[in-house]
């Protein structure tokens, strides 16, 4: 589904990656760690396309060469980002900007009635009040409001490829929760590729299948699976010994 | 809410009214606690006049404005004046506007946006607090976005009070780059991703009237 070839990375002539491979199957959850400041968001963000980053190599989404796409049309092949900290649009309205997307993605004029009823429906399944639909985007809500608003547009937009980029951070127990239990039961139902970035347990103990990638030195210094996600949770990096792995 | 035909002078009591303007010269005096909507009306030279103890929450929305504007706010005491000014220009357009609180515990909001497309758009805000007043809020929320034009917003307070609270924020910029990606990464594409967004910054501060005339920004 989506590969990533002898990636190298830059930013401002800074390398980020170099040389760096990375493929992931339909279905599969693939979980990036690293500690702060390695590129694990940089990785999310040149996946979908954001031009501040200069890429040597090739992005392959779905057998299709990507990597001089631009963000919307990687959106409209069904790659979409959950920011750790989404913004706030003043004056536009989810429903807005949602009706608009989902008639790009079908070409098709929205059907208002089924639209309005199927967001209905997802924010009482991630427990958001329903005046959050026609409310501006993200402006005035808390993180935990902001995570649960960007999964609405996911349950709607259904796309194939989902970067979480610490979409776990600054939440409660119970928000973590069911941001969990909800990206779960997305992967169930329409078995998208997941790409998880994290420094906690709660949301990757959610799935009982996944690959670890620790990145570190502008590369994956260790690949490995739950065991290893768990050892990196339980006694940090320091212990992988990653000079030793150089 | 009521539509009514404005000539010259008007006096306005509480309630609510679109008012559709008979020539380009007018008075308002306002009574009570008034809203006014004035859309899509060309205006040369309008003034205001609050009775103590009056509110007027004034919302003027132009799609296309091609106009020089004088608009004088007269406040005494105890009255509040909240102007909401939102306008897309597509030529050189002059607007002023002349608020002077002559009393004490008024309180004035003046917000505008501006989304300059072609030519010049030149703005001109002027609060003035006499002396030997007491207790007024002035605040000015200027904003324009540079959109094939270009906007010049001057935001004045003069102050001749010592107790008043007073404070402006302008801001001139084009779209907010992070603002499109963020709607391109939703499947937008970037054409109607900045359509969006510059209904979206002329709407938001507009939304009383959004939500009066439907609830949606597509009204």
């Amino acid at each position: 589904m989506l590969e990533l070839i002898n990636l190298n990375l830059y930013i401002k002539d800074k390398i980020l990656f170099k040389d760096l491979n990375l493929k992931i199957n339909k279905g599969e959850v693939h979980v990036l760690m690293g500690k702060n400041g390695v590129g694990k968001s940089s990785i999310a963000k040149i996946i979908m396309g954001d031009n501040n980053y200069k890429v040597e190599g090739i992005i392959k989404y779905n057998g299709q060469d990507i990597t001089n796409l631009s963000i919307y049309e990687r959106a409209k092949l069904g790659i979409y980002l959950l920011n750790q900290t989404p913004i706030q649009i003043e004056g536009v309205t989810n429903a807005e900007m949602l009706r608009v997307a989902l008639s790009e993605k079908t070409g098709k004029p929205v059907d208002i009635f089924a639209f309005n009823k199927e967001l209905e429906n997802i924010c009482e399944k991630l427990e958001l009040d329903k005046s959050f639909i026609h409310r501006e985007i993200n402006v005035g809500c808390s993180g935990g409001e902001r995570k649960k608003i960007e999964l609405l547009h996911m349950w709607l937009l259904k796309p194939s490829l989902i970067i979480l980029d610490e979409i776990d951070s600054g939440l409660d127990v119970d928000a973590i929760k069911l941001v969990a239990k909800s990206i779960k039961e997305y992967a169930n139902t329409y078995k998208p590729a997941i790409i998880i970035i994290t420094h906690s347990s709660t949301l990757i103990n959610t799935f009982t299948d996944f690959q670890v990638h620790v990145l570190d030195h502008q590369k994956i210094v260790v690949n490995g699976n739950k065991k290893l996600a768990e050892k990196v949770l339980k006694n940090g990096f320091k212990n992988l010994n990653i000079e030793h792995l150089l | 809410m009521n539509k009514i035909l404005v000539s010259d002078i008007i006096d306005l009591e509480s309630g609510s009214y679109i008012l559709n303007l008979k020539n380009k010269d007018i008075t308002l005096n306002i009574d009570g606690n008034v809203t006014g909507y004035l859309i899509d009306e060309l205006i040369d030279n309008l003034i205001i006049n609050l009775k103590d103890a009056s509110t007027f929450n004034l919302y003027i929305f132009n799609k296309c404005y091609q106009n020089n504007s004088i608009i004088k706010i007269n406040q005494f005491n105890y009255s509040n004046i909240n102007l909401n000014m939102a306008y897309i220009n597509n030529d050189n357009v002059n607007v002023v506007i002349n608020n002077n609180i002559y009393g004490n515990n008024n309180n004035s909001k003046i917000n505008v946006r501006n989304i300059s497309n072609n030519d010049n758009s030149k703005i001109i805000i002027n609060v003035k607090v006499d002396k030997n007043t007491s207790n007024n809020i002035a605040l000015e929320d200027l904003k324009g976005i540079n959109n094939g034009g270009l906007v010049h917003i001057e935001p004045n307070i003069e102050v001749y009070s010592n107790e008043v609270v007073a404070n402006h924020l302008t801001t001139i910029g084009s779209l907010d780059k992070d603002s499109l990606n963020y709607l391109m990464s939703k499947g937008i594409n970037m054409n109607l991703a900045k359509e969006i967004l510059l209904k979206g910054f002329i709407y938001s501060n507009m939304d009383d009237y959004i939500t009066k005339m439907g609830g949606d920004n597509n009204a």
